[in-house]
């Protein structure tokens, strides 16, 4: 719940996904994050249209000139029917088409170098398939990358991802099997020749891809035989015991224990795809990992706080003074306000860091982009995993508005329905765990901003009182505990814990909020 | 197996020579000789305009009997990669046509067969470079270029051809009218031809194509019966005359050049200084 959609990331995500329209969308069930092809274990796509490799020429040759295309998208091909000339030197190659199928798209243009090992043509494969020709779709798949330390594939997913346009679509269908699959183990060729159990090529391609072993999945076809659907069925009996709960602790990775692993006596791998949301989570924390941390707790006085919230939601039940929305008011809407307020008076921490200079700034200094609106993320739990949509120029909006946005939000999270506009555009980040569990903790900060706030959950404790001549006397108070995380680049501890007092003032009384009301 | 053409039109042996390509046993290999009439030949990929200097071309050059005649040149684009080479009746073609299996493994197989067939024949000096030519020559400094060779690559099958100058009367004109003037002015995404030296081996054609007919006969044993193509109905067979026609053909000549520019003054993309305009 503490990390957010870079803002950057979706909007990328989009236009890749309006480049890649061809792809077939089939598994995915929502249109927020709007990028099927990235849903590599659901295989049906992969089926159906497949990207082409350039087969070695011989003589060490790398790249070469497509002469002559003899297709066009849209054409049906056969088996063996020409697809294009290339030239290198002085040898003219006719490449022949490997399947039976439809074109989808050409990846050059006539008169432009091709790579040799990469993909020149997508096909729209129909029919049965031989093994050997699908080894020939997918890149070979280098050993080292698979076991290479996590930061590597995701950096090099990262590149691919800033290449918007239709030359990296391909080259991300070849990545992402190989990559973000950083935990599947690859399965040795040898399997493919000596498996015992009966599954259609199509069948075994696909249970490589998830790394399952053919041999231990039931199989409910003729004969014995293991269909796809089988597979499926396999990987949802294995995902179900571990999580797909998305609202982790930081320090603690994504529940990937599965409570049955401790049962069986030996250690069992299980390496399970992640859903798309993970995978995003994974890239932008990574990104976030450039940010030094640092955090500053506190412990709130919410009494008050509690008092007058159940003061404004008995009249907004009788009077309904709200447009008719919001009819019940949570803390969290006092906190938002109180944090924009805050920001107000410290804007540093509204900010974000430029450090490549993009801006117009020329140079490679790091600078400072300060920015007006207050538009805060609140990290939400959904369904679908860990979710930050956007509440827009908190500055302008006043309690029962930030409430109103609050609740659509919500809605449209649940549902699955959250646009990239609701996610995009954030400068500062809260989330409330405490509504979950958890008193102190150490939010990540989001890319793109400097600061987060996370909220603990709410307890009574025992304090002593503060009124003047009691202070012996032992009295009830609703605390919460504030953790404030922010980027030791450019905000320093001072600064931060200026900024953490005013908002606990606020908090603490909010009738200060009356002060300040235009 | 071995076959002959006894035309002498560039276009029917091109034809006849795809032909067998395409249609021969996948496992079989075949040689094919033949000598056209003079012909400018460029690769599949070549710009003519750049390659061949077109003027003197259509002017035709001059007959070595009679210095006032002029004798016609043909311009021909062949369907194998590669540069571009002048054809005359004193050029021997030769094409080996094999599984591509046996090719990817040795390009330079069948050049060095060709090379053994004139080593045999007094040409010692004869050997292979780096390019896939046949060269000869004292030193490695002072090689002259004899015969380039192409290829041409499709599903199972591989087309290894090669041209050789054994005694053609035109070798001085041969420079001048492979040298465009427009070369200055363009630039092009095809391939370029690397010029070379060249010579003749000084050899009769018979005595030629009897020593490759024998070298190849050494290294594919196995019945080889020496066919004459019939031209005439080679020339009728439907598939033949329409692969004629195609390469007869001003959008297959011309039309199929690669992406080029061609400006008379630098620009940014090419900013070479230009020759002075004529």
């Amino acid at each position: 719940m503490f990390w957010q959609q870079s803002s950057r990331a979706v909007r990328q995500q989009w236009r890749l996904c309006n480049g890649l329209r061809q792809h077939v969308a089939k598994s995915s069930p929502s249109a927020f994050i709007p990028h099927p092809a990235r849903s590599f274990h659901a295989a049906r796509s992969l089926l159906a249209v497949k990207p082409v490799l350039l087969a070695d020429i011989g003589e060490g040759i790398v790249e070469c000139e497509i002469i002559q295309w003899f297709v066009e998208p849209g054409a049906h091909v056969e088996e063996f029917s020409p697809l294009c000339e290339v030239q290198s030197d002085k040898a003219s190659v006719e490449i022949t088409s490997r399947f039976a199928g439809v074109v989808k798209k050409l990846h050059y243009d006539a008169g432009e170098m091709a790579k040799v090992g990469k993909p020149f043509v997508d096909i729209d494969i129909q029919g049965d398939v031989k093994q050997e020709d699908l080894e020939a779709l997918t890149p070979p798949e280098a050993p080292a990358e698979e076991n290479k330390p996590t930061p590597g594939p995701v950096a090099g997913q990262s590149s691919t991802i800033s290449t918007p346009g239709a030359a990296s679509a391909a080259q991300i269908q070849g990545s992402v099997p190989s990559a973000p699959a950083g935990h599947v183990a690859p399965i040795s060729t040898e399997q493919k020749g000596k498996h015992a159990s009966l599954a259609t090529p199509a069948t075994r391609h696909l249970s490589k891809e998830l790394g399952v072993e053919l041999s231990h999945v039931p199989g409910t076809g003729k004969d014995g035989r293991v269909l796809k659907e089988d597979i499926y069925r396999f990987l949802e009996k294995r995902n179900s015991s571990p999580t797909e709960n998305a609202s982790p602790e930081p320090p603690t990775p994504a529940g990937l224990v599965s409570s049955d692993i401790a049962a069986s006596g030996a250690q069992e791998e299980t390496p399970m795809p992640m859903t798309r949301t993970q995978e995003m989570m994974f890239k932008t924390m990574t990104r976030s990992l450039n940010i030094p941390h640092f955090l500053y707790a506190d412990e709130v006085d919410f009494t008050s706080l509690v008092e007058l919230r159940n003061r404004l939601n008995k009249v907004l039940h009788k009077s309904g003074l709200s447009d008719g929305q919001v009819n019940k008011l949570s803390y969290l809407p006092f906190i938002i306000k109180a944090v924009s307020m805050s920001l107000y008076k410290y804007p540093i921490l509204n900010a974000r860091v430029d450090v490549e200079g993009a801006n117009g700034n020329g140079s490679s200094k790091p600078t400072l982009v300060l920015r007006s609106q207050h538009n805060i993320g609140v990290a939400m739990d959904t369904p679908q995993g860990l979710l930050v949509p956007v509440v827009k120029n908190v500055n302008s909006l006043n309690i029962l508005g930030i409430a109103a946005e609050l609740a659509r939000l919500q809605s449209l999270a649940v549902a699955g329905k959250l646009s990239p506009q609701d996610m995009s555009g954030g400068t500062i980040t809260v989330s409330n765990i405490g509504s979950i569990g958890g008193t102190y903790l150490s939010p990540v900060v989001v890319e793109r901003e400097v600061a987060i706030l996370g909220i603990g959950r709410m307890r009574t404790v025992p304090a002593f009182s503060t009124a003047p001549g009691e202070e012996d006397k032992v009295v009830r108070r609703q605390v919460c505990n504030f953790s404030w995380s922010a980027d030791h680049r450019v905000v320093d501890g001072a600064t931060l814990a200026r900024a953490a007092e005013v908002v606990r003032t606020l908090v603490e009384e909010p009738d200060v909020m009356v002060m300040h009301l235009r | 197996q071995v076959y002959t053409s006894p035309s002498r039109n560039p276009y029917l042996n091109l034809a006849i020579e795809q032909y067998l390509l395409r249609n021969c046993a996948k496992s079989s290999t075949i040689l094919f000789l033949y000598v056209n009439r003079p012909c400018v030949v460029i690769g599949r990929n070549q710009n003519p305009w750049m390659e061949v200097n077109l003027d003197l071309l259509r002017c035709g050059i001059p007959s070595p009997t009679a210095s006032s005649k002029h004798v016609p040149v043909d311009l021909v684009r062949r369907r194998s990669g590669g540069g571009t080479v002048f054809h005359d009746l004193g050029n021997v073609n030769w094409s080996v046509i094999c599984p591509s299996a046996s090719f990817d493994f040795d390009r330079n197989r069948h050049a060095e067969m060709v090379s053994r067939a004139l080593r045999r024949l007094g040409v010692a000096d004869a050997r292979v470079n780096d390019r896939h030519d046949i060269v000869v020559g004292p030193s490695e400094k002072e090689t002259y270029k004899v015969s380039g060779s192409a290829y041409k690559l499709i599903t199972g099958r591989a087309l290894h051809h090669g041209t050789l100058l054994l005694s053609s009367p035109h070798l001085p004109v041969v420079s001048s009218l492979l040298r465009s003037p427009a070369e200055g002015y363009m630039q092009s995404k095809g391939v370029r031809s690397v010029r070379s030296p060249i010579r003749n081996v000084d050899l009769g054609n018979e005595e030629f194509i009897d020593a490759v007919i024998g070298e190849f006969g050494k290294m594919y044993e196995g019945g080889t019966g020496v066919v004459d193509v019939d031209a005439e109905t080679a020339g009728e067979a439907t598939w033949i005359a329409e692969e004629m026609e195609t390469i007869d053909s001003a959008d297959w000549r011309f039309g199929q050049t690669p992406q080029f520019t061609f400006s008379t003054h630098p620009t940014e993309e090419d900013p070479r200084p230009r020759p002075p305009l004529p």
